[in-house]
This record gives structure tokens, sequence and C-alpha cells, in this order.
């Protein structure tokens, strides 16, 4: 009843045709009735200026080219707009049509990239990949300098060039890692193709190959579903301590004094990405040597 | 809205699709944010949106995607411009109900209808927003409970509110 607190919808009940009979006839001998019933034939007999639908319509057949171009305020107050809009379209300019993107990372950082056609790629610490975007669809190619995890989208050929060779596929995922005369590529899924100089490997799944220098390469297979580093943590095998002491390197931006120590050990093992104490001590105890870290916490030297 | 290419950018399904939404969106935008003329520039860029952006959004999803994106921009307006709810020109009585009626009781009732206007234009925005919705559009609660996204019982607490606020404000004419 309208008198009950409680019944906070009576109204609305009222005016959907909601209300009983007899709820019916108490609010219509209730004083309170002929006024609301008189609101209600009043807003009922309201009606909105009409709408031209089809005209509205045409209005927008003839603006959908120029799109949202039209604005309602007056033109006058655009010009100190237009100035700042012109600078901005211009700075955005240099950002959508410049054909090339990069992405960087730095001491210790990975970043994930989702690419023009839906592949990802994820680069490792210190690395760096430019590749066209303009030019996706056509020619998917990503120069890259570093390490990085690929997970290639099906479709046309897809190609990582680095200074020391190509690795080609056509949907797969693998990890690709070159820096200076190190290079690597390791296939998880699918087939590749590696091309380094004169020398042409097909991988397939858990199949790596790497040169190192001008060594003649070697090729192995392993079992893991994804690189280590992608959880945080720098695997080896058999790898010449040179390339594990710029793995430690580029994940904490330290410098590793390697006087004294011989650079062509080869070093087998891992160590963590998130945690210097321990990587260090993983790697120097290991080769059986005493290390410490300066003050600066930024080098590295034996301890003798 | 039985249509077999299930896409925006066929233009017969477009203009089918605007004309049964165009008109509903363009009085929840005038409800909501108070200025007709507005409501309908707003309407207008939103379904220009809808067609640029056909490719993406499928039939099935033109609605909500017209509706977020007609509601945003009329909230990015407001937030620059405090509009009050503007009635004088947009809401008028029906010319029907008006006839047959001595010249007395025309004028004591345009009298009560401007001053129910007023009373209606006062109103909190979203007891307006129902309570015109479903005098003026003639939606039911069910309905007016999917545009905003919230129960039918919240919309009926809204309209008994509107109306005793209304009943308050009017006082005894």
């Amino acid at each position: 009843m309208l008198d009950d607190k409680k019944d906070d919808i009576f109204l609305s009940r009222w005016i959907n045709g909601g209300l009983s009979p007899e709820e019916l006839n108490e609010f219509k001998s209730h004083p309170e009735y002929h006024h609301y019933a008189k609101i209600m034939a009043g807003a009922d007999a309201l009606e909105l200026k009409t709408y031209d639908v089809d005209n509205a319509l045409n209005n927008i057949k003839s603006n959908k080219k120029n799109s949202l171009k039209k604005n309602t305020k007056p033109v006058i107050k655009l010009w100190p707009a237009l100035a700042v809009a012109a600078s901005i379209a211009i700075l955005f300019g240099f950002f959508f049509f410049k054909s090339n993107d990069s992405f960087t990372t730095s001491y210790g950082e990975q970043l994930a990239v989702i690419l023009p056609d839906g592949s990802e790629m994820i680069l490792n610490a210190k690395s760096e990949a430019i590749f066209n975007k303009n030019d996706w669809k056509n020619n998917r190619v990503i120069s890259l300098e570093g390490e990085a995890y690929f997970k290639v989208k099906k479709g046309s050929k897809f190609t990582v060039t680095t200074t020391n060779g190509d690795v080609t596929v056509l949907g797969t995922e693998f990890n690709v890692q070159s820096q200076s005369t190190y290079f690597e590529a390791l296939c998880y899924e699918g087939k590749v193709n590696v091309n380094s100089g004169k020398e042409n490997t097909i991988l397939t799944a858990g199949k790596g190959y790497r040169k190192i220098a001008r060594t003649s390469s070697e090729n192995w297979v392993f079992e893991a579903l994804e690189p280590s580093w992608i959880s945080n943590t720098s695997s080896f095998k058999s790898v010449p301590l040179q390339y594990v002491f710029k793995e430690l390197e580029d994940q904490y931006n330290i410098t590793i004094n390697s006087n004294g120590i011989d650079i062509e050990t080869i070093y087998t093992g891992t160590f963590p990405n998130d945690n210097i104490e321990v990587a260090l001590k993983t790697v120097f105890s290991t080769l059986g040597l005493q290390y410490k870290l300066l003050q600066d916490q930024k080098t590295v030297v034996l301890d003798r | 809205m039985s249509d077999s290419k299930n896409s925006t950018c066929d233009e017969q399904a477009f203009n089918q699709f605007f004309k049964s939404h165009a008109k509903l969106l363009r009085s929840y935008l005038y409800y909501k944010f108070g200025d007709l003329d507005q409501a309908e520039d707003i309407v207008q860029d939103s379904f220009i949106k809808l067609w640029n952006n056909c490719a993406k959004v499928p039939l099935d999803k033109a609605k909500s995607y017209v509706y977020t994106i007609a509601t945003n921009l009329g909230i990015s307006i407001a937030r620059h411009q405090q509009v009050k709810f503007k009635h004088q020109n947009y809401i008028t009585q029906r010319k029907s109900d008006v006839t047959n009626e001595s010249p007395e009781f025309v004028m004591l009732e345009k009298e009560y209808m401007e001053k129910l206007k007023k009373a209606i234009a006062d109103l909190p925005d979203r007891q307006r927003e129902v309570f015109l919705l479903s005098r003026i559009d003639k939606k039911t609660y069910r309905e007016i409970a999917e545009l905003s996204n919230v129960s039918v019982k919240a919309i009926e607490k809204l309209m008994h509110k509107a109306l005793l606020t209304l009943r308050k404000k009017i006082g005894n004419i």
C-alpha cells in the first residue's frame, strides 16, 4: 500500500497494472490517488520532438566519409586547437608511419611483443629486434641482436635475420640467440631452417643448432618445452665461459673482470636471472673460483 | 533483424539496424545528458563510428557497441559543460489531448503541464531517465533495465521514487 514504507515499488506496480483488484480499489479511495492519477495522465500526454529517422540516416551516409569531423562547436573555437592538433598529428605521424618498429630490452629485462599478425616474440635481456610493420603481411622479417623466443602464427615465411645467419620458418616456436660470435637456434615446435653463412640446417622440434666463433657448428637434442630464460633461468650446455659471463653481465648489468680466468673453459649449468647472489655463487663455485662483488655492486673480480 | 550476413558492413543491414535503434538511443541520451540536439549529434557520431568499424563489430554486438560509444561521448561532453536538463521545445504535449476542452480548462491544464515538465526536469538524473523512458518511449521496466544493465527491481524502485518526488514537487493544484 502507498503508506506502507516497506513497499518501495507500489507506484511502479500501479503504473504497470500490477496491483491486485483489492489493492487498486483501496488506492483509489486514498486521498492521494487523484494527484498521482493526474501526474500520470499528464506524463502520458507528453511526447518528444519528432525524430526524422530517414533524415538522420541520410546525414550519416553523407558524413560517413569524412567521419567524425563534424563538430557542434563554432569553427572559430577550433583555430587554437588546430595548431595543437596539427603538431600532435605530425608527432603521431612519426610513430605511425615510420616503417620500422624497434623493441629494445635493457639489463635484466624481458619484453613480450605481439607482432602485427598475432605472432609472439619474447625478448631476453639486452636484446634488440627491428621489423617493418607496414609490409609485415607480405614480408615477415625480423632483424635480431641478442636473444628472443618466437611463437609464430601460421602463414607466409617468417625470417629472423642476425649478423650470424638467418632462421626461417612457416609457423612454429623457436628461440634464436645471436651475440657477437655466438649463434644458437632452438626449435620447440614445427620445423625451422637455419642458414649460417654457407651452412643450411633444418631443425625439427626438440633439436638445437649452435655455432660459436669459427668452430664448426653442432647439433643436439633437448627436451624442454620453452627456453628456460622465460622462467627466469639462464642455462648453458657446454658453452665457453665467456658467453656465460656475457649473459651474467646482460642479466644483472655488471662487469666481470675475467683477468686470470680461462674464458674458453667449457661450462654446463644454470643460474637464476632474478638473484645476483645465487647466480654468481652458482657459476663461480662450480668453477672452483673465489670472487667478490665490489662496493659499487657493478664489478666482479677474482678474489685471490 | 534476421540478417544472414551478420555484418553491419552490409548497407541494408546497417540501415535496418539504424532505424530500429536510433530513436531509442536518442531518447536515452537525451534523458541522460539533458540536451536533445546534442543527443542527436552523438547518435550520428556513434553510428558513423559503427560504420567505420563495421568489419570488427558483428550485428549481435552492434547494439551494445553503439550504446557504449554514445554513453562515453555523452560523458566526455558532460564533463566539459554541466548541462541542466532542457525540456523547452523538446518535450511537448500531444495536440490531440487538448482539443474539445473549455479554454479555462486548457489554461489550467497548460499551467499544470508546465509545472509537471519543470518537476520532471528537476528529478534526480536516474529517476528522470527511467520515468521518461517508461512514459514517453513506452518502454517496459525490463527493457529499461537491460539498457542500463541493472535489475528490473531497481527500475521499479526508481520509478516509485520518481512518482513520489514529482508528487512532492507539484503539490496540490
